[in-house]
């Protein structure tokens, strides 16, 4: 359904902006469900399944937004659309791992979720900034769970903390990659829409270092009183469609139900 | 042989303000903040809920199976049950 776009505001822009946060929920929303039956922890296989629910619900409003932009429908963005023109950051891609690196993962995505809606939170675009406004408030439960489980296992048992200590080694360069910067993202800065990714990862950074420090886990980043300077090489370049097999295969799994008797009612 | 699942929690469930938190079931947890938050998780996610309790199963005081005699009525006791009279399901506070 078309809507009546304020035409000060850049749309192209705003479109991609949209895209990116979908898919990357989307995707995200995917892993976490596989560990439905088979996390370490009857507990966790419930809270992690709750997650990826969240997630997914979270895919949808923004797909609905985009929709009202685009005129395509949530399904048609989720379940006809090549891999190849999905627009999430690899991060969100990648195998599931142990339950450490997906634990680490989405502490990682939630932390910078928060920021970056955070900011939506005061955006021009009505739209946007109330559902900025409502995904926050289930997602202050997903931080706090995954900071608990953080604190938990990085001062655990030896062989938490060394799984921790891994799983950040392999997430931290990849989760770089959620800030890689959008095309034309300099018309949504100049629009007031955020302050733009580099920003984002600058406020992420000051978040998530002092949760990992107190849980004796460290970062491959020096930080001085002003600024903090990462010391890797970010693994970006999903913005732009430079994906890793592991998601043709994640989105074949994905489609694979929905294309299997196309144009059914569902 | 070692456990090494987390210890239990009792959760207790209050559906209004000013119910009974009513005993739902139990989860794992290693203390009991993250017991709330799988609590929450867990029983209330789908039912309306306003308030959970948790509590270290460890805390409960239970009564023995096996003791049958401690619930047992061994002489007429039925003068003491209030048969002869209604009761009604509320109370008025402003009645005399």
């Amino acid at each position: 359904m078309p809507i009546d776009f304020p035409s000060h505001l850049p749309r192209a822009a705003i479109e991609k902006l949209l895209l990116a946060m979908a898919d990357d929920e989307l995707i995200l929303g995917h892993r976490d469900s596989e560990w439905t039956g088979h996390a370490p922890i009857l507990e966790e296989d419930i809270a992690f399944s709750n997650i990826a629910q969240d997630e997914i619900g979270h895919s949808l409003v923004w797909f609905t937004l985009l929709q009202e932009l685009t005129g395509q429908t949530p399904d048609e963005m989720g379940f006809e659309r090549d891999w190849s023109n999905f627009t999430c950051c690899r991060f969100v891609a990648y195998p599931r791992g142990d339950f450490a690196y997906s634990v680490v993962r989405q502490f990682l995505f939630d932390e910078a979720e928060k920021v970056r809606l955070e900011a939506l939170r005061h955006c021009p675009y009505a739209p946007m900034k109330e559902a900025a406004g409502k995904i926050l408030r289930e997602e202050a439960y997903h931080v706090m769970h995954c900071r608990g489980l953080i604190e938990r296992l990085g001062k655990g048992t030896p062989e938490s903390h060394e799984r921790m200590h891994t799983a950040i080694d392999t997430a931290f360069p990849q989760a770089l990659g959620m800030f890689e910067v959008l095309e034309e993202e300099e018309k949504l800065v100049e629009a007031g829409i955020f302050s733009g990714h580099t920003m984002l990862q600058a406020e992420w950074l000051k978040a998530i270092h002092p949760i990992l420090t107190d849980a004796t886990l460290s970062l491959p980043i020096e930080r001085t009183d002003s600024r903090i300077t990462v010391r890797c090489v970010p693994d970006a370049g999903g913005r732009r469609h430079s994906h890793t097999e592991h998601l043709k295969h994640l989105v074949d799994d994905l489609q694979q139900v929905y294309r299997s008797i196309p144009n059914t009612n569902w | 042989m070692t456990d090494t699942q987390w210890e239990t929690y009792e959760v207790f469930h209050q559906t209004k303000k000013g119910d009974a938190h009513i005993h739902v079931g139990s989860v794992h947890a290693p203390d009991p903040q993250m017991a709330l938050q799988l609590a929450r998780d867990q029983f209330a996610r789908r039912l309306k809920c306003t308030s959970l309790w948790v509590v270290p199963s460890r805390s409960v005081t239970i009564t023995d199976y096996q003791d049958e005699n401690f619930f047992a009525q061994t002489t007429d006791k039925s003068y003491r049950d209030p048969k002869t009279f209604g009761a009604p399901d509320k109370l008025d506070p402003h009645a005399d």
